[in-house]
């Protein structure tokens, strides 16, 4: 073996060597120390009108970002928002790239596997938006339960799963966002749409020519919680006091932005 | 004797110029075309009419292109401007980085040694056979993560003076999003770094390769032959094709935008959200990346051509 | 030009392999003069064969140490998994593949989705090679306005990102023409890749030589002739193999569709993920699945490539 050969057997042993032993730099430190000694606070969220959307300058408005900000205020922190496909936002927080989900993510039991969440600090519903053109005459909720039916979803949203166990037999269309879903359904190519309150209500009241809501309550109820990565219960547990002590700060953020329109003027007409 | 050579393509003799082209007449073909397409526009129009359910609203799509501070009363760019400029930093960045990795792997993929043939033949076969939003995803969370939270460029950035962080603030966009930006940068790199490569391998193959022999027989060392005399004569082989990956970075960048990097396709969607105007945001977006792509192809068209004939 | 060699001359090849500022090999029983043989000019030389996958003992070297280095990035991407806690379930996988239920053998949704892309991609490849064809005839046509349409068509397609072709597709286009949704999706692909098989097929067509056309011409054949039975067979070898780099593209191109919710394997893919988030097991079984059918593919098109050189 010449001595160029030998040498290059030795450097790859010796980085697999390396790799292999070095230990596994798990999160070891409380979420709440790197966040102090980083002096910012990372949250994942989506646009999600009205929990977080764009104004007409550009900036972030919306319940979560109020939350996002008073938060950040009380640890004595800047706030960094980093916004992220909702498809893809727990596979990004578990890869590290932001501390907290903080946008209206539902606790299903399903996440509940991956992630730790807080105690909820909203509640909010899921509420279906029908076609006038191709749902009118359903019956509901039993004539929704036909292979002809087709609803539609944003990708990830704890509706989807809502459809599947409801109504099995339909079809589920998942896409990127929202407003494809409900575009899909005023267009006259899906029968229903499913989504979080108070979105239904809204393209409803927009679109009374195309849409109309088939239930006047909402079809399940639903907590909201931050989400966090698995393994920082001190931090959890932190969170869960500054819930506690904010609920009448929390509910009254809740019905500015859901309850009315007061914030409209900030926002694009829809 | 040049008559009876037959003309074949690759003939030694250089062949005949083309005849002018002359102006071509108005014909029954032309006549043909306009007819249908009036016909197409008028059936479009009607059916538009009946299958539309959408009005269209301008007016709340312009303020997210120029907004006016409500303070200052200044003009500063809004979202889809930021977009487009992140996805000009994108395509530049990109190209410059792409082009370092399909160097090394071009240069790589005609290596005498079979390991670096291995090493660039499996990168470029992997990269060039999977889908590109496959490779997107794949990359930002699975590669990505490995070493994106190591760098922690955004506290580095942080400890820069002011001055250097101006300036790098007009290179690499706003401080706050310069990891979403490296990130994204990263990816598009690796990306067409796969395709760079094969334009580097064709265009080195392309030198003759008695140009390499007589360099060695002239004792140069084989970085200096790569430098002096092989890679200017394949950069003419490469330059055209190079032009061409340029503009396709321009559009791949669009694929990001599904990983949440906020580029201009990802702020169209955004204020799409926002807006609920499906199609003012969709065509608008369209017709930006169309004029710059045009106008890019157009004038690296015309530099090729007043290069050719300079020679 | 090549230069008949003297017989009187003594000519020795160059030797091949010599290592410049390493001198003379230690043969010094001979003196060794270095000449160019002229009879054996260096232009007229074929290139060196490529160098070849050999399997001596040198090759066996080379690959072990290309197994070790991909076996140090498994070893990598594993803990860097570690690092972030993230929990394994290969043993799902299988499941999304296929399913036995009953003693009956059935696609998981992941071949569902894969049978899904293969049929949006045939047909999207018919209808692309069918513009293709048409696009082409009206780029040479001797129709001004059949040329603008034809350069129009290539122009817009080509300086657009797919991403947005699809959603002004959906919907703009969709709801004018009243098509459902795969018939969207396979009429946005074949749009996109039908303005590259124009170019090639335009490309082919004008890479025969003129004197072919003016030679069946002046023999008295009809300009309908000419093209069918003197153009077109030249045309068709210099076409098929790019064109089948078309249908390569259009199949990893498919993977956009998911975008409009068309069922397709990357469809599949991210709603498993959004269901199970399995990301990396389930990203990594998709890229697999397209390398599998795009590498299946580029195979055929080479043992394509190869029959019709022989020919």
């Amino acid at each position: 073996m010449s001595i160029r050969r030998f040498l290059s057997v030795c450097a790859l042993t010796l980085l697999g060597a390396l790799s292999a032993l070095s230990p596994a730099q798990a999160q070891q430190d409380p979420l709440l120390e790197t966040i102090k000694k980083r002096g910012k606070l990372q949250v994942g969220f989506s646009s999600f009108v009205p929990w977080a959307m764009r104004d007409k300058q550009g900036q972030w408005v919306g319940f979560e970002i109020d939350v996002s900000t008073k938060l950040a205020q009380d640890l004595g922190v800047q706030l960094e928002l980093i916004p992220t496909a909702w498809d893809a936002i727990i596979p990004s927080l578990i890869a590290g790239k932001f501390d907290l989900i903080i946008g209206g993510m539902t606790i299903t039991p399903a996440r509940q596997e991956q992630i730790d969440f807080t105690s909820a600090y909203s509640t909010s519903g899921q509420g279906i938006a029908a076609s006038r053109q191709l749902a009118s005459q359903l019956k509901w909720p039993e004539g929704y339960n036909s292979p002809n039916v087709t609803f539609t979803c944003r990708r990830g949203v704890a509706g989807c799963k809502t459809v599947e166990e409801k109504w099995p037999k339909a079809t589920l269309r998942q896409f990127d966002d929202d407003a494809m879903a409900f575009q899909e359904v005023i267009n006259g190519n899906a029968h229903a749409v499913i989504s979080s309150e108070p979105k239904p209500s809204f393209f409803t009241l927009a679109n009374p020519g195309k849409l109309f809501k088939p239930a006047a309550e909402n079809v399940v109820n639903t907590y909201e919680g931050f989400g966090l990565r698995k393994g920082n219960p001190a931090s959890l547990a932190n969170f869960n006091g500054w819930i506690t002590k904010n609920q009448a700060w929390l509910k009254q953020r809740h019905e500015y932005w859901f309850r009315t329109q007061d914030w409209a003027g900030q926002v694009p007409k829809l | 004797m040049r008559e009876n050579i037959p003309d074949q393509p690759g003939s030694l003799i250089a062949p005949r110029p083309a005849p002018p082209e002359r102006k071509l007449p108005w014909g029954r073909l032309d006549a043909f075309w306009l007819l249908l397409i009036a016909a197409l526009l008028a059936a479009g129009a009607l059916r538009a009419q009946g299958a539309f359910s959408y009005e269209w609203n301008w007016s709340s799509v312009w303020p997210y292109i120029i907004k006016t501070d409500p303070k200052t009363g200044q003009w500063a760019p809004n979202l889809l401007v930021q977009g487009l400029l992140t996805t000009l930093r994108l395509a530049l960045w990109g190209m410059a980085l792409a082009l370092a990795i399909g160097l090394l792997m071009g240069w790589m993929r005609n290596h005498p040694r079979l390991l670096l043939r291995l090493i660039s033949a499996s990168y470029v076969m992997t990269v060039r056979n999977i889908p590109p939003v496959v490779f997107v995803f794949v990359f930002v969370y699975f590669i990505a993560s490995q070493f994106m939270p190591s760098l922690a460029l955004d506290q580095r950035l942080s400890e820069l003076p002011a001055s250097a962080q101006e300036v790098l603030a007009v290179l690499f966009g706003p401080a706050a999003l310069i990891n979403n930006f490296f990130l994204g940068l990263v990816c598009l790199s690796v990306f067409s770094g796969a395709y760079v490569t094969e334009i580097v391998r064709a265009g080195l193959q392309a030198v003759p390769p008695g140009q390499a022999e007589a360099t060695r027989s002239l004792g140069m060392s084989e970085g200096d032959s790569l430098r002096f005399v092989v890679w200017p004569q394949a950069l003419r082989q490469v330059l055209p094709a190079l032009s061409g990956q340029f503009i396709q970075l321009i559009k791949d960048s669009s694929l990001v935008s599904l990983v949440s990097i906020q580029e201009l396709t990802f702020m169209a969607q955004d204020v799409q959200v926002s807006t609920q105007r499906v199609f003012e945001v969709f065509v608008l977006t369209a017709a930006v990346y169309f004029c710059i792509c045009f106008v890019l192809s157009q004038s690296l068209a015309y530099l090729e051509r007043r290069h050719a004939r300079a020679r | 030009m090549f230069i008949p060699a003297p017989s009187s001359v003594q000519a020795r090849p160059l030797r091949a392999g010599i290592m410049p500022g390493k001198g003379p090999p230690s043969d010094r029983h001979q003196r060794h003069t270095y000449t160019m043989t002229l009879s054996d000019p260096i232009s007229a030389r074929p290139p060196p064969a490529a160098p070849a996958l050999a399997w001596h003992r040198h090759g066996a070297w080379e690959l072990l140490q290309f197994a070790l280095a991909m076996a140090l990035l498994v070893a990598l991407a594993h803990q860097g998994a570690q690092q972030m806690a993230y929990q394994w379930k290969w043993e799902k996988v299988p499941g999304y593949l296929v399913r036995v239920i009953d003693g009956q053998w059935l696609a998981g949704p992941l071949l569902k989705g894969l049978y899904v892309t293969l049929q949006l991609a045939w047909q999207s490849a018919l209808l692309a090679l069918l513009l293709g064809g048409l696009g082409a005839w009206m780029r040479v046509a001797p129709s001004r306005v059949g040329r603008a349409l034809a350069w129009s068509y290539v122009e817009l397609i080509r300086n657009t990102p797919l991403l947005v072709q699809i959603l002004v597709c959906y919907f703009i286009l969709a709801p004018t023409l009243g098509l459902g949704r795969e018939a969207t999706g396979v009429l946005c692909l074949a749009l996109y890749e039908g303005a590259f098989a124009t170019e090639i097929i335009r490309g082919a067509l004008q890479a025969v030589p003129r004197g072919q056309r003016e030679a069946a011409l002046s023999l008295g054949l009809s300009d309908a002739q000419a093209e069918r039975d003197i153009v077109w067979p030249q045309a068709l070898p210099l076409m098929l193999p790019p064109l089948a780099g078309v249908l390569v593209n259009l199949v990893k191109h498919s993977a956009i569709v998911s975008v409009i919710a068309i069922f397709d394997l990357t469809t599949q893919a991210r709603s498993i993920i959004a269901d199970t988030f399995m990301a990396f097991e389930i990203w990594l079984t998709t890229a697999a699945l397209y390398l599998c059918v795009t590498v299946c593919l580029s195979l055929a098109i080479h043992a394509l490539e190869r029959r019709l050189r022989r020919r």
